[in-house]
């Protein structure tokens, strides 16, 4: 039972600027997200938070209590590493008891721990294997298994299943959900994956540079960015983004665009496209089979349409764009949102 | 013009059978993706295709000729590896220009080609540039470039994309496709990425533990793949496949999944029944067909995943599991909650039980 919270903590690495006046709280028993490309900050904070490097000003707090002279074994975080580090020559079982063995713990307490804990994970029937012989998802399980029995207040994982093949990935981001909920633990998470920080958080966290650019529950940061570069980060394919201008006259339907939008951002899945002499032209045609993914041409912006189903649409044939009502976001000169869209 | 047959290709290693008797023509400027897990057989074809294995029997043909015997280099065929062998030591424009110098391609054209292809690649800005310095993603742009600017008539590319990151993947799949149109190359492309094949691919081979299990374009295969294999494979999530059982009450046959309910079966999938011995049979449909206004199954919900435009929503009953995929504007059900839900006639698909082959609906 654990909160961790960030107060306007910034760290240097030389001169550049790692992490900047971060703030946040992580709330007890969440799956909580950061996200951001390469260099915005995130391995940083989760280094912060396990004690590994210090702040050059601000406060981390556990519970309230400040941890600037807390030694990481002593704040009790488990650290789950992309390299899954599990001894090979070991089962299963063996790599899970490790860290109370090498304790010294009392073999019945061992025992008691160890049963508690695979049972919780569903993972009797692969104990007996040694990491070699288990999916990447078993060895997913048999790390955490192994930074589970220390009874920690929190798990960091960074990037921990992106070595896995597209399949395994979705298997598993699944997997770690269900986990995570039966443990009841806060598990703060780093991934570079959209479609995975959304699935699996109950919170996510924006980096941009060392800065944080909003904090929310996924689907709240994906139907309401706060800016622009938000609005890019999540979703696949991207939010199309055009000038006012151009919008306008792409789309057939009158645009209730904001005073100062400088930007107007419209999602693929919010693009109503008809067949029909209109000022677009169909480029490319995606077909996903439980979705279709054209590229039109208009006003000189490629715009991305995702349609539901299998529509039959022809390259080179004009179409007609329109944007669903509340389709529409607006983003001012310095891409900040005007209005929830 | 260069067109690939492939006929009764096998290869063995000692015991173990890596391809076996592969029948695949594939047609000149055509872009054939070879999709399956690792292990299926797919990089064994592709490195017969282009002689750096030899075929343990069959016969492979570029436009009618037997290539077994020509050397890889003679073959006519671009390669390109998932790790870019790139030449670290050179720039940029050494390494489009080393392949052309030693074609002996005079120099004024190397010069052009270049031009053309960094325009075409987006990589005109760092043509001066080491390669040693360059990021993942610029590099496997850079070895796609290298091997293209030799205009091969045979393209052949292995897992190309596989180390680069989401975001730019998305963008070399459309240049890759756009790239090959340009050029009406005949490409082959190596994927275990289901994603990479439906987006690029004019056509898909499916395989399997060394077999061809199916070809055909993307919604072919999609909508009518030929085994329970190629069902769950395709799609993303996959095709839901349940334990059913045929039964017929009055003049109607349906499939009932135990403690789930039942569909009743359309005209030709009562005919497809009827080559079955007995009452079970595979039930296939996929997620974004659950019809969440209709009624006849029921399922208990467990995990709710909402992915931006759409939630996966993880169904159980009792041994059985299932996935509805529901766009934005719909309800979403509760978690922890019984559902129910319907799955139109037309898109049930059938599975032999024992084989895992679809039941061919006969239309009459």
């Amino acid at each position: 039972m654990t909160s961790i919270r960030f107060e306007n903590v910034s760290k240097y690495y030389g001169d550049a600027l790692a992490v900047d006046q971060v703030s946040f709280e992580v709330p007890d028993n969440a799956f909580f997200c950061f996200f951001g490309p390469p260099l915005s900050g995130k391995s940083t904070i989760l280094k912060l938070i396990l004690g590994l490097e210090t702040p050059d000003s601000g406060e981390i707090f556990f519970d309230g209590r400040p941890m600037r002279d807390v030694s990481p074994p002593d704040r009790n975080v488990a650290m789950v590493f992309q390299n899954l580090a599990l001894f090979p020559h070991m089962t299963a079982l063996e790599n899970v008891r490790f860290p109370l063995v090498e304790r010294k713990i009392d073999e019945a307490t061992i025992r008691a721990r160890v049963a508690e804990v695979t049972e919780k994970l569903h993972m009797a029937h692969i104990l007996h294997k040694p990491p070699a012989q288990l999916s990447g998802g078993e060895r997913q399980r048999v790390a955490i298994a192994r930074a589970l029995v220390r009874d920690p207040v929190a798990y960091l994982m960074d990037d921990p299943i992106s070595a896995l093949d597209a399949r395994l990935r979705e298997e598993t981001r699944v997997e770690l959900r269900r986990m995570q909920q039966d443990m009841a633990k806060t598990l703060i998470y780093v991934t570079h994956d959209q479609e995975e920080a959304m699935s699996v958080s109950d919170q996510m966290l924006i980096l941009d540079k060392g800065r944080v650019r909003q904090i929310g529950a996924p689907h709240d940061l994906y139907d309401t960015p706060n800016s622009a570069y938000v609005a890019s980060m999540l979703g696949a394919p991207a939010m199309n983004m055009a000038g006012t201008s151009d919008a306008v006259s792409a789309l057939s339907n009158a645009l209730d665009i904001d005073q100062g939008t400088m930007t107007v951002g419209i999602r693929p899945e919010h693009l109503k496209v008809v067949r029909k002499d209109g000022p677009g032209r169909v480029t490319a045609i995606e077909p996903l089979g439980a979705t279709t993914v054209l590229s039109i041409e208009a006003a000189g912006v490629t715009w991305k349409a995702s349609l539901r189903g299998q529509p039959k649409h022809e390259i080179g044939a004009p179409v007609e764009l329109s944007v669903d009502a509340g389709g529409l976001h607006c983003f001012d000169a310095q891409g900040d949102a005007l209005s929830a869209a | 013009m260069s067109e690939i047959v492939l006929e009764s290709l096998g290869k063995t290693f000692g015991d173990f059978t890596a391809l076996a008797d592969m029948n695949l023509t594939i047609a000149n400027g055509e872009f054939m993706a070879l999709l399956g897990p690792s292990g299926c057989g797919k990089s064994t074809t592709m490195n017969m295709i282009a002689g750096m294995l030899r075929p343990s029997c069959g016969a492979i043909r570029f436009n009618g000729q037997d290539v077994v015997d020509v050397p890889m280099a003679k073959r006519g065929v671009g390669f390109v590896f998932q790790n870019y062998a790139i030449f670290t030591h050179m720039s940029v424009r050494e390494n489009l220009a080393y392949g052309l110098r030693a074609q002996g391609v005079p120099t004024a054209d190397i010069k052009k080609r270049i031009q053309a292809f960094a325009e075409l690649l987006q990589l005109e800005s760092m043509l001066n540039r080491r390669a040693a310095g360059l990021s993942v993603n610029i590099l496997q742009r850079l070895a796609i470039g290298r091997s293209a600017i030799l205009e091969p008539a045979i393209f052949l590319l292995d897992e190309p994309l596989s180390n680069v990151d989401a975001a730019f993947r998305a963008v070399m799949r459309s240049e890759l496709k756009s790239l090959q149109g340009q050029f009406g190359q005949t490409m082959v492309y190596v994927t275990h990425d289901q994603l990479e094949a439906m987006t690029m691919a004019d056509r898909i081979a499916v395989m399997d533990h060394g077999k061809l299990l199916q070809v055909g374009t993307p919604l072919e295969i999609y909508n009518n793949p030929a085994d329970t294999f190629v069902a769950k494979f395709i799609g993303a999530p996959g095709m839901n496949i349940l334990q059913g059982r045929l039964s017929q009450s009055a003049d109607v046959a349906s499939v009932g999944v135990p403690g789930v309910g039942s569909i009743p079966l359309s005209p030709a999938l009562q005919s497809a029944v009827r080559q079955l011995t007995g009452p079970e049979v595979q039930v296939g449909f996929r997620p974004e067909q659950v019809n969440v206004a209709g009624a006849g199954l029921t399922m208990h919900v467990g995990l709710v995943e909402r992915i931006g435009a759409r939630t996966i929503v993880h169904l159980e009953r009792g041994e059985t599991t299932a996935k509805a995929v529901l766009p934005a504007d719909v309800a979403l059900p509760k978690a922890q909650s019984d559902w129910t839900f319907a799955v139109p006639q037309e898109d049930i698909r059938l599975f032999d039980p024992k084989s895992g082959q679809a039941l061919k609906a006969r239309t009459h």
